[in-house]
């Protein structure tokens, strides 16, 4: 067993040194002509590669991923080549990465931009992008704002239509909300004063993606969602209107970098043609399709746009 | 500091409490292990695979339940027991293992029941180890009852949540690090029970 070892180790080395010597002799001719024929090659593919693909970019839930896809299948069909990178983190991540470049397209909403990337909620959106070198637009055509969610049985039973309505219950009703509602200014504290509403219960605080199913099995009797929530319709809740116009619009919009025609011709036309497409009853079915019945977001998308609506 | 107060009381109850079940359950299922290999192998399988559930799964599973389910402080208490079940009955079962053969052996030969067995010789030798289980169990139980937030269930967590929401660093610290220094307070006085148990053990 000794003596096996370092024979081996010599007969490796032996042959590694002889195979070494080998290369080291005769090889280097064709392969460093086969390396040079390559970097070449590669040189030239790179500098003649002068249209990058385009880049879409989305956040980090169903219904951003969705219409990240919705705009890279669009671009795909007007002939540019798509590079996603859907599912990137959240508003400031997908901000800061359409202004590097880093991506050249994604979905924004209209209050979410006012609010929390330009920081001032009385501006134009637009005029105050293109200032930014970048392009607010087409809007797609739902508004996914804040919702108050109650259940169909308790909504016909109290005929609850409206927020307003929500004086009716103020005494009774248990609402549960996750933490971001319950201590923003202009979430649950600003929607009670503005209604002029004295719940007798404080909010259930909870993660935002168990009070649906807090609500579904009779925990709380009021929750806070977004408007195109996917569970809304299946799991037979309604959604009250919010008749003072409480909350601000969270218009959905794709938004883009200037140069994006250069990179592609037809490119912004391609989207352009997405303009008010899709209402929120649409948007609540695709991100259903998602999320409840668990298909895939290129499927889903792709029937959208082949005309087939999603059930 | 009022609220600090309150929160962190509430987190020492929910942590408290679950431990408590989880070592009136632990104990037993890991005695039970060690005597029937093959049912105990299985209900120690299970123990495992209960902790590789992400809390809020569990939450999306107990809030439909009737009596252990819902919204509060209960379904936050039930998944802490699952979640402090594992180092309890894993240590219980080690402790027991490591018993000397011919101790054992000699209580028998003495003329000991099964039971006078385990209560008078067993458990007392395996003490230490479940001891040191307990401590694995209530330290890594007060980091995790941070999530009790996520249910309502109040404590440290609710203020990490709410300082996530917010985006509110200091928010999230004034939960996080009381909740670290409880659980370095639980190591350190844990540590010495064990240490005075294992002293007792080599006195006798």
């Amino acid at each position: 067993m000794s003596h096996v070892i370092p024979s081996v180790a010599r007969d490796l080395c032996g042959r590694g040194s002889r195979n070494a010597h080998r290369s080291a002799t005769r090889a280097p001719g064709p392969s460093l002509t086969l390396g040079m024929t390559l970097g070449l090659l590669l040189l030239t593919f790179c500098t003649s590669q002068e249209k990058k693909p385009l880049t879409v970019g989305s956040k980090n839930f169903t219904e951003s991923v969705l219409l990240g896809e919705l705009v890279a299948q669009k671009l795909e069909s007007a002939g540019c080549s798509v590079d996603r990178r859907l599912n990137m983190g959240g508003t400031f991540v997908c901000d800061s990465a359409v202004r590097s470049g880093a991506i050249d397209a994604y979905v924004e909403y209209s209050g979410t931009a006012l609010t929390a990337i330009l920081k001032q909620p009385s501006a134009n959106v637009e005029r105050a992008y293109e200032t930014r070198g970048l392009h607010w637009g087409p809007a797609l055509g739902f508004n996914n704002t804040f919702a108050m969610i109650v259940r169909r049985a308790d909504a016909e039973r109290l005929a609850l239509r409206t927020i307003s309505d929500l004086k009716k219950v103020e005494a009774t009703f248990r609402p549960g909300f996750g933490y971001e509602f319950t201590e923003r200014p202009d979430g649950w504290p600003g929607l009670q004063r503005a209604y002029g509403l004295a719940f007798a219960n404080k909010p259930r605080t909870m993660d935002l993606g168990l009070t649906y199913k807090a609500l579904a099995s009779g925990e709380v009797d009021l929750i806070a969602g977004n408007s195109t929530d996917g569970l809304i319709d299946s799991l037979g809740l309604i959604v009250l209107a919010d008749d003072r116009h409480f909350f601000p619009p969270y218009d959905a919009a794709v938004v883009r970098r200037a140069d994006f025609d250069t990179r592609c011709t037809g490119a912004s036309q391609a989207l352009e043609s997405l303009r008010g497409t899709i209402d929120d009853a649409t948007m609540r079915r695709l991100n259903y399709a998602v999320d409840g019945q668990k298909r895939d977001v290129a499927a889903v998308v792709r029937e959208f746009l082949a005309g087939k609506p999603p059930i | 500091m009022n609220e600090l107060l309150r929160l962190t009381g509430q987190h020492v109850l929910i942590v408290a409490i679950a431990v408590s079940i989880a070592i009136l359950a632990g104990v037993p299922l890991g005695t039970f292990a060690h005597r029937r290999k093959r049912a105990g192998g299985i209900a120690l399988r299970v123990t495992d695979v209960v902790q590789t559930i992400p809390s809020l799964a569990m939450f999306g599973f107990l809030i439909p339940l009737p009596f252990i389910g819902g919204i509060g402080a209960r379904p936050a208490i039930v998944a802490l027991v699952l979640y402090s079940l594992l180092p309890i009955v894993r240590s219980t079962l080690v402790g027991l293992e490591r018993v000397d053969p011919f101790v054992r052996e000699a209580a028998v030969a003495m003329g000991m029941t099964d039971r006078q067995l385990l209560w008078s010789v067993e458990l007392p030798l395996a003490t230490p180890a479940i001891v040191a289980g307990i401590r694995i169990a209530a330290v890594t139980a007060i980091g995790v009852a941070t999530i009790a937030a996520a249910v309502g269930g109040g404590g440290l967590g609710t203020l990490i949540f709410r300082g996530v929401a917010m985006v509110d660093t200091r928010l999230i610290l004034s939960g996080a690090l009381p909740a670290a220094l409880l659980a370095i307070g639980a190591d350190l006085v844990l540590t010495r029970v064990e240490r005075a148990f294992a002293r007792k053990r080599g006195e006798a």
